[in-house]
Parts: C-alpha cells; structure tokens; sequence
C-alpha cells in the first residue's frame, strides 16, 4: 500500500530503525510529520545532522562533546583528584543529575564480558590509565553497572589501578529510595545487608 | 499454552530491541531453554536481578506452539552466589563453565545430571573460589556426559594396554594412542598416571569437586588434553575461553 508513495515509505522504514519503535508508530510519525509546516520538518532535519556534524567524543574522558576537551574535562571548579569511571555517556548523565559528584569522569563505552568475548581491548582502558599515570587523581569511583558485565569491569579496573597506589572506590549497594524493602529484590536486599553501615 | 515451572540456572543473555531481553537457561527437566523476557531491561519489578547470568532461579514460563523461544514470566531468585563475583578469575570461570554447557549441549541434550554438575561447580567457586582443579573437574565431567569422552586407559585405535611414562593423546584419533597407532603424528604427550588419574576422578561422585589436588603436572597434561578434546567436539569457539586463559593465575 505504501509502495505508491516511495518517500514516505521510505520516512516508515528509517523511523522503524529507532529502538522501540514498530512499524505502526513509524506510520503514524510519518503522517504527523506529513502534516507539520515545512520549517518544523526542516528543524528537525537539521537538527539531525548537526548531532553528527558537530559532536565527537571528548579526547580526555570520552564524553560526547561539541568542544574539545568538553566543559566537564575544562571546568576548574572540578576536583582533579577524583575521579568517576561509567560505562556509558548516559550513566555520566545520570550521577550529573544527581548533583552529588564533583570529580571528573571517564566513559569507557562498554563492560568486559566474557561470555561475549568483550575484552579490555575494546574499551577505552588504555587512555584511562594514562590519565592515572599523570598523578593528580587520588581516588577512582567506579560507577559501572550493577549487572555481572559492570562487576568484572570493576574487578578488573580494581586489579589495574589498586597496585599504582591510587585509591579504588565502587558505588555503594542500596535500597531504592522511597520503596518498601518488602517489595525489593533479594539480591538488592542481599548487597544493602553486606554494604551496611553505622549510622 | 501450559506454565512451566523449575528451577533454572542463567547461561547468558542478551538485550533485544530497547527494553527486551532474550535469556538462555538450564533446567533439570527441560534441558536448556532460550527464552523472551518483555521488559525486562526497563522495569525491574518482574524480573531484578534473577536474569542476570550465573543466577539460580525459579523460573515461570508458557511455550509457544511455534518457534524455540519460551515466554518468560516471572522469575524468583534462589541463590545469586555473590562469591563468584569475589575475584576475576573466579568471575571468568564461573562464566566460562555457563558458556562451556550451552555449547557442549543441544537443546535437549542436557539431562538432569548436567543441571546438577553446573549447579555443584558454581557452588563450589562461590564457596572456594578459581582453582585449576575446579576448571579440570568441569571439564571432565561434561565431556563424559555429553559422550564425548575419549579413550584414555587403552590405545583407541587398537585396544592394546598403554605402557608407563609417556603415551601420546589425540582427541581427533578419539583418545591415548600407543606408539605403533601414533606412529610419529601426535603432539601431545600425557603420562600414564594423569591417564590413571582422569580414570579415578571420573569414577567420584558428579557433584564432588572438594578435596581434589593435583599434581602441577597433571594439571598441565589434563588441561592440553582436556582442551583438545573440548576443541574437537564443540561447534564453535568458546568466546570466554581467551579471557579465561588471560585472567587465570599463573601455574
Ligand atoms: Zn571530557
Ligand atoms: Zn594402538
């Protein structure tokens, strides 16, 4: 049916790559779209290619960035000293939000695991223990997912960066705030019970 | 659409689309199963932490009247063996034994005793940690019960009894070849007595992996005939193998 209209099929069908969405709501993105004023379409097109034009990964932390070194690797009100590791730029996202780090970070796109052949080659572990070696960092917050992927990447960054004498820390186990430990998992209860702490 | 209920250890995983997540798992009555957990990336609240590999589960799920995946429905963690993730190596061996059983085994072919030598290793490496001997015992094991198991106490090729010392070993040649049957092609050199020794550990309970020391030689012979062996019969090269070889500590 959509074959008599080939740009709009093609529209469906490059919608349809975008993760969680299907055929049907491509379709419908495809007529919203269709019904927009042309400069919203042109917005949005732009918009687009100026994502891929104009930010690369920062040459320090491997954030993504549209300057080089980013603002958070350039910002002097930052703690040298200390320093995050996630896995991903969206985790980054996430302990900025929080507000309750003011180290630097470093993103290492991806976790070790084993079981599909992902080794430390194909992470940036490299550049990381570069920056450990200049010595200003004191302490590394390893922020890696808590998942079995995150937790062999943390036993591994652990082993590399414990013997240099720096400081190895991991993201404390805990209880969602708000929830009743009722309704929380027992392997999250399990960690809380081992990560106690006085009070 | 009938639910299924048993336990379940996790092999592996992987994301599917945004929020999905397909999940390979070891039942004791229905072999391994592969298995389709909706959401199970975005919400927590259904599945937590029991998809996560290594995991020991009760697990909930409806077959489908077409295709191979099942249709998770819930989970319930029984064990989760934080103790596996004490160290690397431990880590990696533990991961490696899931990959080595879903390989090793077609989807109907692992029975009730696979269940149970998977779930006895993992408690012991959560219990003990790496040892050599643990990986050997492994090994050894799921050969043997994937039939796989070479000749090792008499010449595969002609029957005849193997003499001390040195013997040659071929899992291509199905096993230890005396000298007239290997004449000059086989690289691989085992003594007698690991022979005897890999005789002995496959007459011990499946489960039993404590108390176990061997010799630094023996592990080394064991291991060179134990990977060929493991090279001949698998499918495909195991992807935690490399690692493993890289994160276990030196002999
Ligand atoms: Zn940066
Ligand atoms: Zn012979």
């Amino acid at each position: 049916m959509l074959d008599s209209i080939p740009s709009f099929a093609r529209l469906v069908a490059e919608l349809a790559k975008f993760p969680g969405i299907g055929n049907k709501t491509a379709t419908r993105l495809a007529f919203f779209l269709l019904r927009q004023p042309k400069a919203q379409a042109e917005a949005l097109a732009t918009a687009i290619l100026d994502l891929q034009n104009n930010t690369r990964f920062c040459s320090v932390c491997f954030h993504i960035t549209e300057q080089n070194p980013c603002p958070l690797c350039c910002d002097p009100g930052r703690d040298e000293a200390l320093l995050c590791v996630v896995e991903e730029p969206q985790a980054l996202l996430a302990i900025e939000r929080s507000r309750s780090f003011k180290g630097r970070y470093h993103v290492l796109h991806g976790a070790l695991s084993p079981l599909d052949g992902i080794g430390p080659e194909e992470l940036k572990i490299d550049p990381l223990i570069d920056r450990l070696d200049k010595g200003s960092v004191q302490e590394v917050l390893i922020a890696t997912n808590f998942t079995v992927e995150g937790g062999a990447t943390a036993l591994y960054l652990a082993k590399l960066i414990q013997p240099r004498g720096i400081r190895v820390t991991r993201l404390a186990y805990g209880i969602p705030m708000g929830s009743e430990l009722e309704y929380v998992d027992e392997a999250t209860v399990n960690r809380a019970v081992e990560g106690r702490r006085d009070i | 659409m009938k639910l299924e209920v048993s336990s379940a250890i996790i092999l592996h995983h992987t994301d599917y689309g945004e929020a999905d997540r397909i999940v390979t798992f070891l039942t004791p009555d229905h072999g391994r199963l592969k298995g389709f957990a909706r959401a199970a990336r975005k919400s927590r609240k259904r599945f937590g932490a029991a998809l996560e590999p290594l995991a020991e589960v009760q697990m909930h799920w409806v077959s489908r009247s077409s295709g191979d995946l099942v249709s998770l429905r819930d989970a319930d963690l029984v064990k989760l063996r934080a103790g596996l993730r004490r160290d690397l190596e431990t880590l990696t061996l533990a991961g490696y034994g899931c990959e080595l059983t879903e390989v090793l085994f077609d989807d109907s072919g692992a029975g009730v005793e696979v269940f149970q030598l998977l779930q006895a290793f993992l408690d012991h490496l959560d219990s003990e940690g790496f040892s050599v001997e643990a990986r050997l015992l492994l090994e050894i094991r799921m050969l043997s019960l994937s039939g796989y198991m070479p000749h090792l106490q008499h010449c595969a090729d002609c029957s005849s009894p193997l003499p001390a010392g040195q013997v040659s070993f071929s899992a291509f040649h199905n096993g230890s070849l005396c000298a007239e049957c290997d004449a000059g092609r086989v690289a691989i050199k085992v003594d007698r007595m690991t022979l005897g020794t890999f005789g002995r550990i496959l007459e011990t309970p499946l489960t039993r992996f404590s108390g176990f020391k061997l010799s630094p030689q023996s592990r080394q012979e064991g291991q060179a005939l134990l990977n060929d062996a493991l090279r001949c019969h698998l499918h495909r090269p195991l992807k935690s193998l490399e690692m493993l070889d890289r994160f276990s500590p030196e002999e």
